[in-house]
């Protein structure tokens, strides 16, 4: 059977590359890596016409094929077919009708690659209303392949593309016939410059296309925005709008995403007798994955509301207008976003850091990412605030901020370090193109946040379950006998039951807590925690909170359903139930002392500021970085940080 | 004009609005790679250009570019002025 063709989709960046992508494959597109690298890309199928599908890779935007950046060097390696099983069998080149001067020496230099090659000219709209026209004839005449003059946005040439493609997939060998000779020097050069300026007088009927040079609106917007004092004020407000509407909207489809589980976990419990195999597909399998996906809704939201940022424009300015401020600490401007988007989640926040041109700033950025206090620790963080300021709302409330901002404190002062002593050399100075404002698409954005919800569920499908399945396993084995104590207890209820039914449930709630926590005491991870209390009674932990934090080492959230299930408040309880805190906080050792005194609960709360405590963290900056070594460090720094941190915290109160 | 050669000032210290030449080897100090980049981002001998906003970032405009630079980056690049500040 053939092969679909495989189509390369280059281009200059911002000229709606990504847009085009979108509209020729919409939702049938996912993100891989190419064989034997690390190096994600998007790949889309794409209907050419009734008999014809094809394969298109998206590369990324650059500004020359031959510049020793690793974007330059990904798209040679493609074209080249040093990467992926084969070479693409056709080349879509992207330009901007509104900037082609530039666009056409990026043109020049991929035609010399002698490959099957049609061009699109995108925002031809954009280009006819400031009274530039396009010849498509003259255009493909001067340059030797099929040129179609688009809109990506309004799907203006989007069926002529698709005929062309389709006919360039058919055609065996390149058929390159450029009128005058194409510029052998690179892109930028004075000869290219000059044969690009030719062309365009050939194929625009009037005018260069060029932004209107009194721009006032656009310089007075730009001032506003990368203005060190105006600019940072702007960008904090987007920011807190930005995050304010995650938090806002994201919960209902959040409270869908719990219920919709909690629902499936009852379907399967009334089905399926009771058994090792239900306990395995209720606790670990749904279970896992409602602790995970439900932060799903909180992610696709960051990722739809940053692609309509960036497509505004705004985005670059906002990057100068804090890079003064990042440069103090040895990160660029563009490493804002990330470390912004990280209190959401550190995995997006960690791929995200793609954007960061220079290995060192990036690796840098990824390293500190995990600091800053993402939403799995805002359970832990309303907890442990609650139990510290008993009825004291305010104070809890400045605990809960300032667990934030000694997340943002340590990331800082780490990267200081880093780019001081391991990471140490010259930052690239922050040279960005500043793209049009425009109104943003929300059919891009919407493919945007797709695709990345389609990569988290697909880590959530594997590695997320994966980790969830083996701590159900070790919490759950091997299986202790019933206390005695309930026993009694459920004789008890028993007796009662008819005469007071509230009090007969009582005891038996009663009962299936001390049997839930002899089994936690018995299990594994019971073991685990009893073997282990030595190393955290130094920070004020029993082997109860010991397990708590043991449990939560792959997911921080883990310690508050574990604290709930060990004290007997039971799983469903939440934060916010007076009663079930108070159950909490009244909670004894096996000793008979206070489980939470405030020293050890200060120091809990400081220990889960600083360490890292979440494995899919550790194996994503482990794939984006190429090594586990970095992982590993990562992991073992934010570790003995935290701990050292929580240790000196206990003493200092207790 | 002094004595009919052209001024050359580092491109940090025209004004808002002032436009300029970019001089030939202008960007021979940077590094390579810098050179490369902002040659194919539209940055290159000879071109015309306009100060959007001076200062830190630089703003300018070339062709139908916005190019952001640091000042750092903006005071390595010699410019000729074509005229006085709009």
């Amino acid at each position: 059977m053939r092969r679909p063709p495989r189509i390369a989709l280059l281009g200059n960046p911002n000229t709606g590359k990504s847009t085009l992508y979108n509209r020729l494959c919409g939702l049938r597109t996912r993100t891989a890596n190419f064989p034997g690298s690390t190096t994600e890309h998007q790949v889309g199928a794409c209907a050419l016409n009734a008999e014809t599908d094809a394969e298109i890779i998206d590369l990324p935007g650059v500004y020359s094929l031959m510049l020793e950046i690793p974007e330059s060097r990904l798209c040679r390696d493609c074209l080249e077919g040093r990467i992926a099983d084969r070479r693409p069998d056709v080349a879509l080149l992207v330009l901007d009708a509104t900037n082609l001067i530039r666009n056409l020496q990026f043109a020049a230099s991929a035609l010399h690659r002698e490959m099957p090659t049609v061009i699109a000219i995108n925002m031809a709209d954009v280009a006819r209303r400031r009274g530039l026209s396009l010849d498509e004839r003259a255009a493909s005449r001067e340059l030797g392949v099929p040129v179609i003059a688009i809109s990506a946005r309004t799907g203006e040439g989007i069926d002529r593309l698709r005929e062309a493609l389709a006919l360039a997939a058919a055609t065996e060998g390149p058929r390159h016939q450029p009128l005058r000779p194409l510029p052998r020097s690179e892109v930028g050069s004075r000869e290219a410059v000059r044969w690009a300026a030719d062309v365009f007088a050939e194929i625009a009927s009037h005018g260069r296309g060029d932004a209107d040079d009194t721009a006032t609106l656009h310089d007075r917007l730009d001032e506003a925005f990368t203005h060190p004092i105006m600019g940072l004020f702007v960008f904090a407000a987007t920011m807190a709008a930005m995050f304010g509407a995650i938090y806002w909207l994201a919960q209902y489809p959040m409270d869908a995403v719990d219920s919709l589980f909690a629902w499936i976990g009852t379907g399967v419990e009334a089905v399926m007798g009771p058994g090792a195999l239900r306990e395995l597909l209720v606790s670990g399998v749904i279970g896992g994955l409602a602790a995970t996906l439900v932060f799903l809704p909180q992610i696709a939201l960051l990722f739809f509301l940053l692609a309509l940022l960036e497509d505004s424009g705004y985005l670059a300015r906002a990057a100068f207008a804090v890079d003064r401020v990042m440069r103090r600490v040895g990160l660029p401007g563009q490493a804002f976003m990330p470390l912004l988007s990280a209190h959401a989640c550190a995995l997006p926040a960690i791929m995200s850091t793609r954007l960061i041109p220079n290995p060192r700033d990036r690796l840098a950025t990824i390293l500190v990412c995990p600091f800053m206090s993402c939403s799995a620790r805002v359970p832990v963080y309303a907890l442990l605030t609650s139990l510290l300021f008993v009825n004291a709302p305010l104070l809890a409330g400045l605990a809960f901020a300032g667990c934030y901002l000694l997340g943002a404190l340590a990331a800082f002062v780490t990267a200081k370090m880093l780019r001081t002593t391991a990471l140490r050399g010259p930052s690239t100075p922050m040279v960005l193109e500043l793209p049009e404002y425009r109104l943003p698409s929300v059919r891009t954005a919407l493919a945007v946040a797709w695709e990345r919800a389609l990569l988290f569920l697909r880590n959530a499908g594997t590695v997320i379950l994966s980790i969830a399945i083996v701590m159900w396993w070790l919490s759950a084995y091997p299986k202790s006998e019933a206390d005695p104590a309930s026993d009694a207890l459920r004789e008890r209820a028993a007796v009662i039951a008819s005469s007071a039914p509230d009090e007969a449930a009582s005891l038996e709630s009663e009962a299936a807590r001390l049997d839930e926590r002899k089994q936690q005491a018995g299990s594994f991870a019971g073991q685990l925690g009893s073997a282990l209390e030595p190393i955290f009674a130094p920070m004020g932990l029993d082997r109860q909170l010991t397990v708590a934090v043991l449990t939560s080492f792959l997911a921080r959230e883990v310690f508050t359903t574990t604290v709930f299930v060990l004290v007997g408040a039971g799983a469903e309880a939440n934060g916010e139930d007076t009663s079930t805190l108070e159950t909490v906080r009244t909670a004894r050792r096996d000793d008979g002392t206070p489980l939470f005194t405030v020293p050890a609960s200060a120091a809990l709360l400081v220990f889960y500021v600083l360490a890292m405590q979440c494995l899919p963290t550790v194996v994503l900056v482990a794939r984006e970085t190429g090594s586990w070594r970095w992982a590993l460090a990562q992991l073992s720094f934010m570790s003995i940080l935290a701990y050292i941190a929580a240790f000196a915290t206990y003493r200092m109160l207790a | 004009m002094v004595d009919g050669t052209p001024i050359k000032i580092p491109l940090s210290q025209l004004g808002r609005g002032q436009r300029a030449v970019v001089e030939c080897a202008a960007l021979d100090a940077l590094p390579a790679d810098h050179k490369c980049l902002l040659a194919a981002m539209g940055l290159g001998e000879s071109c015309q250009l306009r100060v959007c906003r001076p200062g830190s970032p630089c703003i300018i405009q070339v062709d139908a570019t916005r190019l952001g630079l640091p000042r750092s980056l903006a005071e390595q690049i010699l410019v000729t002025p074509l005229d006085d500040v709009a």
